[in-house]
């Protein structure tokens, strides 16, 4: 049996497909492409497989993480990823299926472009350097227990930051993994609430699920 | 593009994948090299639309001709509603998202008389008139319906251009293909709906007119330009041979019943004498297992399903459904796929057939026993006897089932007090029985679950002509059911009595209705068959504006020599064997089925064949 790793995007029309039709979805991709997928052998026998994170619905990605186990042993991973290919739904392709090299513990996080709208790109600038200056960013988060305060300063990472025309395109890190999930839409939140230009975030998308040290989890 | 506008606010709405398309098995053509667009529609939601067999048949058939494209569309959601009110966003088909009123055929599926409000308001949110007659003349936007409900569409007449009786495999494409010719020709609107007249299943409703006596019945229909006197609905003779689809839609959101379903027969030869469908789609025909075998595995195939579902009013009355199964079984549990199998009926549910579903999947059973007692049961010719309910109900028991639902009608022509203690006194003799098992799943308790609905006469039933009980009437019977019942083993639900009557009305009623169903959707009714948007105080309101009454329609016998709204379309059935039922049925007196004795209902003579071999 072979434990096999496929990155994946997820784009167009495809963002509307939530986390739990997503999984619906890959079952039926799996039983369409015919491949020699390990199905669980307990009474109600179905095909193996998990998702590595969860991505928002509207959001876009070009690198979500699909762990499977293929009984043959000896199928090239071309061929295992051009199966699946002929069977995917719009704006969902395999870019690669690789062996399972890292533990899904080590992803640590995730990286994001998206771009805010606003009248005044200029004015939106200098609020999110602002934002992104200050000593805390405080947010409350939703968990099980409740709502909790957390501080997301230390833990943004931005990558690149620039002004367009109608627009300041912005490109995050943020923790993702077993422990911390952060989404950009908090980052968002506390934008509105400290800046003075009201925008309008845009074209989401995942574009990289990196492990602590930058390295790319695969 | 109204794509941009969508997405600009799917994000704000529950479950925004059933409004963007994109779905595997959906057909994108290049719009620019389509002679023909057909809009197909259904009244309801996308989870409940996405459902319905009959579309997936129409929709893959019409896609098979290469300059013709056959496209998605429901009815929005509440949000999504308002979302696309607020911003000008034309109700569109989930293909091509383009705006549906720029296509040629505007179809709907009308499964149920309570989705007919949503029709104009789908009209609407198109930006398509209401009224057929404000719709202009030129030849485009011909806005159609089939489905069940069109075998009496006068309720529905002033909203649609024409109707397509019976079944539409071939018919749809004829009449595109006239449409095409004519549209060609530069014919207007008018000059193809007269033409369209004379192909058999179309009843254009504009080219006939209705004139009423004083008591309010009808006193004439007369044709227009020549159309036919009598509309004959289609039927497909080789039933063996009509198309299928290899492959559906396959939805990302969950839907109804999220599954492959293949059909394995059409037509009933029970005769139930409420039961609408097993009298319009009459002739019984079947499809040969080795063809329903291969239909299964190409739609698995194709589609990714782990669930394949046998379609029909009945399959166990499948003449070879024992081999059919065997077959069947064979390919779905190699390939790890349920079998799922609605539609048996209690009288020939035979251990064997048991064991075969089990093998499958273990889900509760659901009987329909219609009837409390023999003599009721004799009435409307539900060939069930007790002792065939109770053997059904010990092979279950003792194959390890816990959980029965059984299924009744309340209001039934002939019905006294003593058949409705008959529901629980049968009810509770199951529980008995369950106790009196040996080997009975031990450890657990029995439960029988009862669903009582109230009944509605339908057109195209010997109990056409019956009234339907009161309110009051139906409250009673009600109560005397509750208080009849002893055990927390047996659960009661109900449908509500006013859901019924409207129902029956939209079923029974005539022309004169469109005003009121205009007038009801005005008013803000929609999603009528959904309880928390069901307003009948609304509807009261609209009946009385209009100046109709409603016990005319709902708690009035209709008169055997009287011209009944339907009378001018051809079911395949004579309405003297109708009558002949209706008296039969008021005799306690059952009628054998089809493959038994011949009834004379009428097919065979207009079909010019046998039934059966």
């Amino acid at each position: 049996m072979n434990r096999v790793r496929a990155v994946f995007e997820k784009k167009g029309r495809a963002k509307y497909i939530s986390h739990l039709d997503l999984n619906r979805c890959m079952l039926r991709i799996f039983r369409r492409s015919g491949l020699p997928i390990w199905y669980t052998e307990g009474f109600n026998p179905h095909p193996y497989y998990s998702f590595a994170l969860a991505l928002s619905l509207g959001y876009e990605s070009c690198c979500e993480i699909l762990d499977f186990n293929i009984t043959d042993d000896n199928m090239p991973m071309d061929e295992i990823r051009d199966g699946l290919n002929r069977v995917m739904p719009e704006g969902m392709r395999i870019v690669s299926v690789q062996p399972q090299k890292l533990k899904i513990t080590e992803i640590a996080k995730a990286e994001y472009s998206f771009s805010l709208a606003a009248g005044a790109p200029g004015t939106l600038l200098a609020d999110v350097e602002k934002l992104l200056s200050s000593e805390e960013i405080l947010i409350e988060k939703k968990t099980k227990r409740g709502f909790k305060t957390v501080d997301i300063k230390p833990d943004i990472e931005l990558v690149k930051c620039e002004k367009t025309a109608g627009a300041v395109n912005i490109i995050m890190r943020l923790p993702a993994g077993t422990q911390t999930n952060y989404n950009p839409a908090l980052f968002f939140d506390a934008l509105k609430n400290s800046g003075s230009q009201p925008f309008y975030a845009e074209k989401i998308c995942r574009t990289g699920i990196l492990c602590k040290n930058n390295e790319i989890f695969s | 593009m109204l794509k941009e506008k969508i997405e600009k606010h799917l994000l704000e709405v529950q479950k925004p994948s059933r409004y963007i398309g994109g779905e595997v098995g959906s057909i994108i053509k290049d719009a620019s090299k389509i002679d023909v667009r057909f809009a197909f529609c259904f009244p309801d939601t996308y989870d409940i639309g996405m459902s319905h067999l009959g579309m997936k048949i129409l929709y893959s058939l019409i896609n098979e001709r290469e300059n013709y494209w056959c496209e998605r569309c429901f009815a929005p959601s509440e949000d999504f509603e308002a979302v696309m009110r607020e911003n000008d966003i034309p109700l569109y088909a989930l293909e091509s998202l383009d705006p549906i009123k720029d296509f040629d055929f505007i179809g709907f599926t009308m499964q149920y008389e309570l989705s007919y409000t949503n029709v104009l308001n789908m009209l609407d949110l198109a930006g398509i008139p209401v009224f057929a007659a404000e719709r202009g003349d030129t030849l485009t936007q011909i806005v159609c319906a089939g489905g069940p409900c069109v075998c009496n569409p006068e309720p529905l007449a002033d909203f649609f251009d024409l109707f397509i009786l019976g079944e539409g495999e071939e018919v749809n494409l004829e009449l595109m293909e006239l449409y095409l010719k004519m549209k060609r020709q530069g014919a207007s609107k008018r000059e193809f709906l007269v033409e369209a007249a004379h192909i058999e299943g179309i009843y254009v409703p504009s080219l006939y007119e209705f004139n009423y006596n004083e008591d309010g019945t009808i006193k004439n229909v007369s044709p227009l330009e020549e159309a036919p006197a009598v509309i004959r609905k289609r039927i497909i003779r080789d039933f063996d041979k009509a198309y299928y689809p290899d492959n559906f839609v396959v939805p990302f959101t969950e839907i109804v019943h999220d599954r492959a379903s293949v059909e394995v027969l059409r037509g009933c030869i029970r005769g139930c004498r409420f039961c609408q469908a097993g009298f319009i789609y009459r002739p019984f025909r079947e499809k040969n297992p080795d063809t329903v075998c291969r239909e299964t595995k190409s739609l698995c195939e194709n589609t990714g399903y782990d669930e394949v579902s046998l379609v029909s009013l009945s399959t166990s009355d499948h003449s070879r459904i024992d081999e059919m199964l065997s077959k069947l079984i064979d390919y779905t549990a190699a390939e790890k796929i349920n079998l799922s199998l609605p539609s048996l009926r209690v009288d020939n549910f035979s251990e064997s057939l048991l064991e075969k579903i089990k093998r499958v999947r273990k889900s509760g059973l659901t009987f329909a026993a219609e009837g409390g007692t023999q003599r009721l049961r004799d009435v409307i010719n539900k060939n069930v006897s007790e002792e065939e309910i109770m053997n059904t109900c010990r092979i279950a028991f003792e194959g390890g089932y816990t959980a029965v639902k059984l299924y009744f009608m309340m209001g039934l022509p002939t019905e006294t007090d003593e058949d409705i203690v008959g529901i629980a006194d049968l009810a509770q003799r199951i529980v008995d029985l369950f106790y009196s098992i040996e080997n009975r799943p031990k450890g657990k308790s029995v439960q029988v679950s009862i669903s009582v609905a109230t009944f509605v006469p339908k057109p195209f039933t010997p109990f056409q002509f019956e009234p339907q009980d009161t309110r009051e009437m139906i409250e009673h019977k009600q109560q005397l059911l509750m208080d009849s019942i002893k055990t927390k083993k047996i659960k009661v639900s109900y449908h509500d009595p006013n859901v019924s009557m409207l129902e029956v009305i939209l079923a029974k009623g005539d022309r004169r209705l469109c005003r009121a169903v205009y007038t009801a959707w005005r008013k803000g009714c929609k999603f009528d068959s959904w309880d928390e948007y069901f307003c009948f105080g609304k509807w009261m309101e609209a009946f009385e504006e209009c100046g109709i009454d409603p016990a005319f329609y709902a708690n009035r016998r209709f008169g055997y020599d009287e011209i009944l709204p339907w009378d001018h379309l051809d079911y395949y059935i004579s309405k003297d064997f109708f009558i002949r039922e209706n008296k039969t049925a008021h005799g306690a007196v059952t009628t054998p089925n089809c493959r038994i004795k011949c009834s004379g209902c009428g097919v065979t003579v207009r079909t010019g064949g046998r039934c059966f071999e």
